[in-house]
């Protein structure tokens, strides 16, 4: 009798692992180091996929589709104080939350198992919620992208489609807070409140995804686009100052979205506002080949002084038609802006099902301008619509039933 | 929950004001010192309702449409000011020891805050901001009147010295004048609530840095913003709110647990080196 109810015990735990779409491990290290822009190596803790991975800042990215069910198994080998993670804006029940006197932590050498349904599509973050002012700083934080179900190129299910998308994690350095004396703080775990030192915060770098000043050219770190394509940046703060971020007036960016929720209103404007823990989604579109930069601008919460400008370039080459995505198939719109009537030309290399509708920017199909056909070489459609109304529009070219190119068309 | 503080309501019942209502209410301008969590004491104000220092400002609500009359008793030895927040001016100055009754009138929902603008912003830096709650709402309503302090900067100042706001770093962090953990003592802080209950958060930043709130479990619904009504409608986990800027948020818990709220400038959640403190409290959800 005991053996069978082993065996039934043994049968349901490996039917709700069989039950889990994604499974990470993430290793907590304190033996991180990170080499700063003036060349200098500080001392780091952080998170990595293994162990021979030195645990970078900000941590590995985590992504998953909408409605995955996902356990992060949380592998601390860090002797010292205990670390969690939390669950940033995913709205996880008590036990999987992270904070140490409420869920749980984990020791060295020891797991934890963290269990979620990825939730509503967006941005999220994780991060230890040890000592967080120290842990977080020390670089114990990572992004979550949640897709929609389809893991569609798709900002949420139903949501605006974009071409390419970039993530911008702002954080700071202060690297007092980095001596072994701060990192390795004793910790109680049988208390909830702690006694540690904590010296005045006062950054030297100012991070986007984890590199400033000189490391953002020499990493190549820039937003690669083409012109005509829909770009979705997301903007995240995980620092301890506030950050204004500036795009290009020509961007024409709109916000689209925050903290995992989409916004009931779309709002227009070339700056954006992000503190600690918030994030953002916004879309744009660069109107012609160029370099520009998205500026971001570091500011002190208590006295609203600018600190730090970093720059990320914009790198526009090309047209949405000639991107790796689209080799073989170009599309021009003309006249872009039109009144009534624009013309479509495409450039087919392969014959190939080809559909071409009219989107609104919410992705909501305004009209079909060409039903699925096979077709192959140059073809040219006349469109013309005198009761639409003036906006901004999508021309999205589906080919075999794959969005293939999106070209951001307005009407006067 | 409701702490509706008025002398005397006259409830109209001509040409349809029948909701509208006259209150009285009377706040005293009162020094003391504020305990912080590792024992140190600074000078102090706060706006009370008896002549008895407390740290924590007495609230004022009121109904949308209300008129309201408040008498401010200045028992300090100075001249104090007063003025609200996103309305028509209602300044005035209370020489010392005397009382001066401000007639106002409030149309609309939101969260002002009441304030000592003598001296600007030292008296208010130094605790005089409280905050006015019009909203005709009946369910479970939580009040947040968040403050940054500087400790030696309260004792410079109150001894008449100058600071240069450009250093200013402040090294305690309160919610209606508490940290975590004797914050969470104050039913009016406090979310204590139901599953699928409607509950309403007034929050108002009387200090003077930028504070960004994280809510743990749940998002919320921006009702109110003083400062960008154009977010209202939004749901979001993490709220940044200005100096001198309040908001109102719903919040409709899905489930059930312990959650803490605090600030995500993470240097926020400490004071005096002691981590959880400053801007730090958990909601109860049962």
């Amino acid at each position: 009798m005991k053996n069978w109810f082993v065996v039934i015990v043994l049968f349901a735990g490996m039917q709700l692992h069989a039950q889990m779409d994604e499974e990470v491990l993430l290793i907590a290290r304190n033996t991180g180091e990170k080499v700063v822009a003036n060349g200098d190596t500080i001392r780091t803790m952080g998170f990595a996929f293994s162990l021979g991975e030195n645990p970078d800042v900000p941590g590995p990215t985590l992504e998953f589709n909408e409605g995955d069910s996902v356990e992060i198994d949380l592998w601390n080998v860090s002797q010292g104080a205990p670390h969690t993670i939390h669950l940033h804006g995913l709205d996880v029940d008590q036990e999987n939350d992270g904070v140490p006197h409420l869920s749980f932590d984990v020791p060295h050498m020891e797991h934890g198992y963290y269990k979620f349904k990825a939730p509503h599509a967006g941005t999220y973050l994780y991060h230890c919620h040890v000592v967080s002012s120290i842990h977080v700083q020390a670089g114990m934080y990572g992004l979550i992208i949640i897709h929609p179900p389809d893991g569609s190129k798709t900002t949420w299910d139903g949501g605006y489609p974009y071409d390419i998308s970039m993530s911008l994690l702002m954080s700071e350095i202060d690297t007092i807070w980095h001596n072994d004396t701060i990192l390795l703080h004793d910790h109680d775990p049988d208390v909830e409140v702690h006694e540690v030192e904590l010296p005045v915060y006062d950054p030297q770098y100012y991070l986007v995804n984890g590199l400033s000043d000189g490391q953002i050219p020499e990493e190549n770190m820039a937003l690669n686009t083409s012109v005509g394509a829909v770009n979705y940046v997301r903007l995240i703060n995980l620092g301890y100052k506030g950050n204004r971020v500036i795009f290009p007036a020509e961007f024409d960016a709109e916000i689209v979205a925050s903290d995992g929720r989409p916004f009931p209103t779309v709002e227009n404007s070339d700056t954006v506002y992000i503190y600690p823990g918030e994030r953002y989604g916004v879309l744009g579109t660069m109107p012609a080949e160029g370099l520009n930069s998205i500026t971001i601008e570091y500011f002190d919460l208590n006295t609203a002084e600018l600190e730090d400008t970093q720059e990320v370039p914009i790198v526009t080459e090309g047209y949405v038609s000639t991107t790796e995505l689209a080799t073989n198939y170009e599309l021009l719109v003309k006249p872009n802006p039109f009144e009534n009537s624009f013309s479509i030309e495409a450039d087919l290399k392969e014959k190939s099902e080809i559909e071409i509708v009219l989107l609104d920017l919410r992705g909501n199909i305004i009209d079909v301008i060409q039903k699925p056909k096979k077709m192959v070489g140059s073809v040219s459609i006349e469109y013309t619509n005198p009761t639409l109304a003036s906006g901004v529009y999508l021309i999205q070219m589906r080919v075999n039933d794959e969005v293939r190119l999106n070209r951001k068309i307005i009407k006067n | 929950m409701l702490h509706k503080a008025f002398v005397c309501i006259l409830t109209l019942h001509l040409f349809g004001w029948s909701h509208a209502a006259v209150v009285y209410d009377t706040v005293y301008i009162n020094k003391g010192l504020i305990t912080m969590v590792d024992g140190s004491n600074h000078d102090y104000y706060s706006f009370n309702a008896t002549t008895t220092f407390e740290t924590t400002n007495k609230r004022i609500e009121i109904g949308l449409g209300d008129s309201l009359y408040l008498a401010i008793v200045n028992t300090d030895a100075v001249v104090h000011g007063f003025d609200v927040t996103n309305t028509s001016s209602y300044s005035t100055n209370i020489p010392a020891t005397d009382t001066v009754e401000v007639p106002m009138k409030f149309e609309d929902l939101g969260v002002y805050i009441f304030y000592d603008n003598a001296n600007y912003p030292n008296f208010r830096y130094l605790g005089l901001g409280g905050m006015i709650v019009v909203d005709d709402f009946s369910g479970t309503q939580f009040y947040w009147n968040i403050k940054d302090h500087e400790g030696d900067w309260n004792d410079s100042l109150d001894a008449g010295w100058t600071v240069d706001w450009n250093d200013y770093y402040p090294d305690y962090f309160t919610i209606n004048g508490y940290s975590n953990p004797l914050i969470n003592d104050d039913p009016d802080a406090r979310i204590v609530g139901s599953v699928g209950e409607t509950m309403r958060i007034y929050i108002s930043n009387t200090g003077e840095g930028i504070h960004s709130l994280h809510f743990h479990g749940y998002h919320l619904n921006i009702l109110y913003s003083s400062k960008y009504p154009n977010h209202v409608g939004r749901s979001k986990d993490t709220f940044p709110i200005e100096s001198m800027e309040t908001l109102i948020l719903e919040l409709v818990p899905d489930k059930v647990g312990e959650y803490p709220v605090h600030d995500h400038n993470l240097v926020a959640v400490s004071g005096g080196n002691i981590y959880p403190n400053g801007m730090f409290l958990t909601m109860l959800i049962e």
